[in-house]
C-alpha cells in the first residue's frame, strides 16, 4: 500500500449543514424551542402529531432564515414552498417531515473564509426551512422517545462541492458557525446538537473534471470529528481506487450513506445507495407557499450587524493583525466581541490580540474550557495589557497575573498586581543600578559589540539585567541606565 | 320537537317557551329510541348535552346574550375533535382515542351555544360513499332501511334525515357530504375551500377536505355557516369571512341567473335521475332563470384525478397512525417494524389501507410522474375549465349523484363504489362551493338530490339560489315515512 500516490488525487468536498435556529418557539407550533428540559415537556399536540393538527408557520424563522441568506449575499426567494418527506421512523411523529425540497427559501450565496491564510470563497447551493426530529432513548429493556426537540427549527445549509480538503470543510463550516452567531440566529452548540453536518465526498484523479460517486457521512457533531472523517474516507476511496484500478467506481468504493467510528477511525457503511429510502417528496397541503415581501427583505438587509468577513477584513487592514490571528479572533463572536471591548484600552490591537489568542487560549486550552466559560472580563484583559504597554510591569510578570487572572475570574488585573508585592515592578534606580554594574562587568563583549553597531548586544544586556530581578525591573530605568553607564564607560 | 329547524328551535328557545334542558332531553329520547336501528350514532353525549343545556338555561333566565344556535342539538361526523371524548374515525386504530383539543368547529359551536349532542358513524377515515366502511357497523339509510345513506358522513346524513337531531356537521372530500344528503333527502353544503378551520379536522386529504354542514333546510344551513364559517389562526389555509357572507342571498330572486349545465358530461344519465334532473331545470328556467349550456367535458377525468392526489395525501396524512404514540399498538409486535405493521394491520379496514397503497405508488420514484405529478396538472385544468365555465354562467346546476341510495351490500367493486363521486368530485377538486338539495324522489320512494356549484367564495350566491329553488320544489317536507315502523 505504501505506493498509493495519495497527492495524485484531488479530494471533493460538499457540506450540507443543519443549524437549529434560536426561535423562541417551535418551527410550526407554539410549544418552547429550549434545549435540556425534562422529557416530554416541550410538547404540544402538533409536535405529537395528534390527528387533526395543523402546522402554523413560525414568522421568527422565516425572518432568521432571510437574515442568513442576506448575510452571505444570496438570493432570497420571494416565493417558497413546503414539502412532505415521507420516512417511519418513531422520533418522527408525522412520519413525515416538513421541509422546503422543491422551492428552498434561500438560493446561491458565498461563505469567505481564512483557509491556513488563504483566503476562499465557497458557494452554497441553498439553504431551506426544516423541522427537527424528537430523539430516541435506549433503556435497558425498552426504548422512549423525547419529542421536546421535535418541530425546532433548523435551516439546512447545502454548499456547492467546491471543498478539496479537510481544512477547507473545516474552515468553511467555522465560518458558517460564525454567521449565524454574528446575526443571533442561531446558538450553534455543538454539545445540544445545535450544528450538525453531513459531508459528501468523493475523490478524482487530479485534473481529471468528472465527478466520481460520491459517499455521504452522516451527523458529525465536531469540528475535529468531521475533519478526521473527511480524512480517512478521503484515503479509503484513493486506496480503492488504487487498488482497484480496473473496478467500476461504484463497486470499487460502495457509495452509499456511511457514519464515522470514532474508535476505529473510519467511515462505517450504513446502507448502500440502493437501499436509499425513497421520500416521496410532494407538496405540503397544510401550508400555503411563504411570499415575502420586497420591503421585509430591504427592512432586515437594513439592520445586518457586521459580519465576520468584514470583521476579518477591518483587523487586518485597519488593526493590521495577521491573517490567521484575525482569522482565529473572528471565527468566535465571543472572543471578537470580547477583543473588541478590550480594544480602546490598549494602544497595539495585535499585542491585545496576541494576549488573547497565545497567553489566555493556550491557558484556556489546558483547563479545558472557553473563553466565555473562564468569566474572565474583557475590560481586565484590557487593564493587563495597558499595564505592560505602559510598562508598569513586564510580559514575564503580565504571565503570572493572567494565572491569576484564570483562578479568580473577575477579579481586575489592576487589583491583582496592586495586591502582590511581587508583582510590583522595581523602579528604585537605586536598587537597580548596581545590577546593572554586575552586569556590564560581566560582559564586557556585548559593550564593545553595541558600540560597534549591534543593537542586538543592548537588548542581551537588558535581558540579563531582567533575569538577575525576576523580570521585575521596570525595562523602561534599566534601559535608561544601560545606555547612560555604556556612554560614561 | 323532532321535526323543528334549527332556527325553530332556536326562536322557542331564545323567546322562552322551550328550555334547553327540555329540548335536549327530547332529542336524546329519540335518538335512543332509533338509533339502534339506524346506527347513525357511535357515541350520545348525554351527560355533557345535559349539562350544556342547563348552563344555557341558566345562561338564558340571567337575561345573558344568546348565540345564534342556542339551544341546537349539534351532532358531529366522528373525524372532529372534542376535547375529552373519544375520536375514532369510525376506525379500530382510534377506538379508544381520546382528544386532547377541541377542534375549532367544536369551539365556534359552543360560543354559538349549541347543545353538541354526539358522535356519528362514518366511513373509516372520511373514505368510502356507503357508510359500509366503518369499523362499527353500516348505517341505515332512514328513506330505506336496506339501503346506505351514502358516505362517508353517513351517520351526520342518517341522524338529520331521521330527525334524531335538526343539524349535523360532515366533511367532504369528494362528496362525503352532498351524496349521503342526497341518498337521504335533506340539504348538504360544503362551503368554499378554507372558509371552515380544518383545525381539529382528522385529515384525510388535506387540499380537498372541508366541513360543512347537513340540515333539513337551506336557511338552516346559511344560519350555521354564519357560526363556523370563520377565520382561524391554527388552519394557514383558512380564509377570512366577512359577516353575513353566507346568508346574504338568502330570500332573493334567482331570475336573471344564469345556471350553466354541462349537458354533454351529463349524457350518460338516464332513466328516472335524468328526468329528476330535467325537471328541476325546467323548475330553475319557471323561476325566470337562464340555462346556458358549458363545456365540462374535462370531469370525466374527474374521478382519475381525485383518486390519485386524495390518496397520495392520504397515504402521508395517515402515517402517523403507527401505534408509537396513541391508537391502537398490536399486542403481538415485538420489534418496531412489527409496531408498524401489525398495529396498521390490525388497526385499518380494507378500503383504507387499498388508499394508503395507492397514494403511496402513485408517490413513490418511477410513478410519480406518471400519476401524482399528471394528476395534479389535470386539477389544475379542471379549475381552468370550472372558470372559464363561469365566465358563462354565475352558477353550475348537477345532479349530485348518478342515482339514488344503492342497497347495503350492493356495491362490491370499489371501482363502482368510487364513480359514485362523478358528479361531486369537481367542486373540491377546485375548492369551490357546492350545495345538494333534495328535489325528488324515485318511483320506489328512493330521493334524488340537486347539486348547485358556484365560483369560489360565492357561498352566499349558492345558498340564495338553493334557497329560491328549495321553496318552488316539490319535495316532501315530512320525515320519511315507515323507516323501520319506528316512527
Amino acid at each position: 500500500m505504501s505506493d498509493i500516490l495519495y497527492d495524485q488525487w484531488e479530494p471533493v468536498i460538499g457540506l450540507e449543514i443543519h443549524v437549529q435556529l434560536n426561535t423562541k418557539t417551535k418551527l410550526f407550533s407554539r410549544s418552547l424551542n429550549q434545549f435540556g428540559a425534562e422529557p416530554n415537556t416541550n410538547i404540544d399536540p402538533i409536535n405529537t402529531a395528534q390527528p387533526g393538527v395543523l402546522p402554523v408557520l413560525n414568522e421568527e424563522a422565516v425572518k432568521k432564515a432571510i437574515q442568513f441568506g442576506l448575510a452571505i449575499g444570496a438570493q432570497i426567494n420571494r416565493f417558497s414552498t413546503f414539502d412532505r418527506k415521507s420516512y417511519f421512523y418513531p422520533d418522527c411523529p408525522r412520519n413525515f417531515q416538513i421541509t422546503q425540497f422543491f422551492h428552498p427559501i434561500i438560493q446561491g450565496g458565498t461563505i469567505t473564509c481564512d483557509v491556513e491564510g488563504k483566503t476562499k470563497h465557497f458557494k452554497v447551493d441553498r439553504a431551506h426551512l426544516e423541522d427537527d426530529a424528537g430523539m430516541l432513548k435506549h433503556f435497558s429493556s425498552f426504548a422512549g422517545v423525547d419529542y421536546n426537540r421535535a418541530g425546532v427549527p433548523l435551516i439546512e445549509v447545502v454548499s456547492e462541492p467546491m471543498m478539496h480538503s479537510p481544512k477547507d470543510a473545516s474552515a468553511y463550516a467555522t465560518a458558517l458557525k460564525a454567521i449565524m452567531q454574528y446575526l443571533g440566529v442561531a446558538d450553534c452548540n455543538m454539545e445540544e446538537g445545535g450544528l450538525r453536518f453531513d459531508v459528501n465526498i468523493s475523490v478524482r484523479p487530479k485534473n481529471d473534471k468528472t465527478l466520481r460517486p460520491k459517499v455521504e457521512i452522516k451527523n458529525m457533531n465536531s469540528f475535529h470529528n468531521m475533519e478526521l472523517a473527511i480524512e480517512s474516507e478521503i484515503r479509503r476511496q484513493i486506496q480503492a481506487y488504487s487498488l482497484n484500478p480496473n473496478e467500476e467506481f461504484a463497486k470499487a468504493i460502495e457509495p452509499g450513506t456511511y457514519r464515522f467510528d470514532l474508535a476505529q477511525r473510519k467511515t462505517v457503511m450504513m446502507r448502500r445507495k440502493e437501499e436509499a429510502h425513497d421520500y416521496r417528496y410532494f407538496h405540503e397541503p397544510d401550508l400555503v407557499p411563504l411570499m415575502i415581501e420586497e420591503k421585509t427583505i430591504e427592512l432586515l438587509k437594513n439592520s445586518l450587524p457586521e459580519l465576520p468577513h468584514e470583521r476579518y477584513l477591518r483587523y487586518t487592514t485597519e488593526l493590521k493583525l495577521a491573517p490567521d490571528a484575525a482569522a482565529i479572533l473572528i471565527n468566535d463572536k465571543y472572543t471578537s466581541d470580547f477583543f473588541e471591548e478590550a480594544l480602546s484600552l490598549v494602544k497595539k490591537p495585535s499585542g491585545l490580540c496576541n494576549w488573547l489568542i497565545v497567553e489566555f487560549y493556550g491557558r484556556l486550552k489546558e483547563m479545558g474550557k472557553t473563553l466565555e466559560q473562564s468569566g474572565i472580563k474583557a475590560v481586565h484583559v484590557g487593564h493587563l495589557v495597558q499595564m505592560i504597554e505602559d510598562q508598569v510591569i513586564t510580559g514575564k510578570i503580565g504571565k503570572l497575573v493572567a494565572d491569576d487572572m484564570l483562578k479568580t475570574p473577575g477579579k481586575d488585573s489592576k487589583d491583582i498586581v496592586k495586591e502582590n508585592p511581587s508583582y510590583q515592578p522595581l523602579d528604585d534606580s537605586s536598587i537597580i543600578e548596581p545590577i546593572v554594574d554586575a552586569v556590564l562587568e560581566q560582559n564586557k563583549q556585548s559593550i564593545i559589540d553595541y558600540k560597534a553597531g549591534r543593537n542586538k548586544a543592548l537588548a542581551y544586556l537588558v535581558g540579563q539585567v531582567m533575569k538577575e530581578t525576576k523580570g521585575k525591573a521596570s525595562p523602561a530605568i534599566v534601559n535608561q541606565l544601560i545606555l547612560k553607564k555604556i556612554e560614561e564607560s | 320537537m323532532d321535526n323543528l329547524s334549527a332556527h325553530e328551535i332556536t326562536d322557542l328557545f331564545t323567546s322562552n317557551k322551550v328550555s334547553a334542558e327540555e329540548i335536549t332531553k327530547s332529542t336524546l329520547e329519540r335518538i335512543h329510541k332509533l338509533n339502534p336501528t339506524l346506527n347513525a350514532f357511535l357515541h350520545v353525549f348525554d351527560q355533557r348535552a345535559l349539562k350544556q343545556a342547563k348552563r344555557l338555561d341558566e345562561k338564558r333566565a340571567k337575561n345573558e346574550p344568546l348565540g345564534k344556535l342556542a339551544g341546537v342539538p349539534v351532532a358531529l361526523k366522528d373525524n372532529m375533535l372534542v376535547n375529552g371524548e373519544i375520536a375514532s374515525c369510525a376506525s379500530k386504530f382510534l377506538e379508544n382515542y381520546t382528544a386532547p383539543y377541541d377542534a375549532t368547529v367544536v369551539r365556534l359551536l359552543e360560543e354559538e351555544d349549541a347543545i353538541l349532542i354526539g358522535r356519528t358513524n362514518m366511513d373509516e377515515f372520511a373514505m368510502g360513499a356507503s357508510g359500509t366502511h366503518s369499523a362499527f357497523g353500516p348505517t341505515k339509510n332512514p328513506w330505506n332501511l336496506d339501503c346506505s345513506p351514502g358516505g362517508s358522513s353517513s351517520g351526520s346524513a342518517a341522524a338529520v334525515s331521521a330527525r334524531l337531531c335538526p343539524l349535523a356537521l360532515g366533511s367532504d372530500t369528494g362528496g362525503s357530504i352532498r351524496q349521503p344528503s342526497a341518498f337521504t333527502g335533506i340539504t348538504g353544503f360544503k362551503p368554499t375551500y378554507g372558509r371552515v378551520s380544518r383545525s381539529g379536522l382528522v385529515a384525510f386529504a388535506s387540499s380537498f377536505d372541508q366541513i360543512g354542514p347537513f340540515t333539513r333546510n337551506v336557511k338552516d344551513t346559511a344560519l350555521i355557516m354564519e357560526a363556523i364559517g370563520k377565520r382561524c389562526d391554527k388552519d394557514s389555509t383558512s380564509i377570512h369571512s366577512p359577516p353575513n357572507s353566507f346568508d346574504a342571498e338568502m330570500g332573493k330572486s334567482i331570475a336573471g341567473t344564469r345556471f350553466g349545465v354541462p349537458w354533454k358530461f351529463l349524457e350518460k344519465l338516464k332513466g328516472e335521475p335524468r328526468d329528476c334532473f330535467d325537471k328541476s331545470v325546467e323548475l330553475i328556467k319557471s323561476l325566470g332563470a337562464e340555462i346556458v349550456n358549458v363545456d365540462l367535458d374535462i370531469l370525466k377525468y374527474g374521478i382519475a384525478v381525485y383518486y390519485i392526489l386524495t390518496s397520495a395525501e392520504a397515504s402521508t396524512n395517515l402515517a402517523r397512525f403507527d401505534g408509537i404514540r396513541y391508537g391502537l399498538r398490536s399486542k403481538d409486535a415485538k420489534t418496531l417494524e412489527d409496531i408498524y405493521d401489525y398495529s396498521r394491520e390490525e388497526g385499518f379496514g380494507f378500503e383504507v389501507k387499498r388508499r394508503i397503497m395507492l397514494g403511496t405508488f402513485v408517490l413513490s420514484g418511477g410513478f410519480k410522474d406518471a400519476y401524482y405529478e399528471k394528476a395534479a396538472k389535470v386539477r389544475t385544468l379542471i379549475i381552468k375549465n370550472l372558470r372559464l365555465a363561469f365566465e358563462a354562467c354565475d352558477l353550475i346546476a348537477m345532479p349530485t349523484s348518478p342515482g339514488s341510495c344503492f342497497p347495503l351490500n350492493g356495491i362490491n367493486d370499489p371501482l363502482e363504489e368510487y364513480l359514485q363521486d362523478l358528479y361531486t368530485v369537481a367542486a373540491p377538486i377546485a375548492g369551490l362551493p357546492a350545495i345538494s338539495i333534495p328535489n325528488g324522489v324515485s318511483s320506489d320512494k328512493k330521493p334524488f338530490g340537486l347539486q348547485l356549484i358556484g365560483p369560489q367564495m360565492h357561498d352566499a350566491k349558492v345558498l340564495g339560489a338553493a334557497h329560491a329553488i328549495e321553496g318552488a320544489l316539490d319535495f316532501p317536507k315530512d320525515p320519511p315515512e315507515g323507516f323501520g315502523g319506528v316512527r
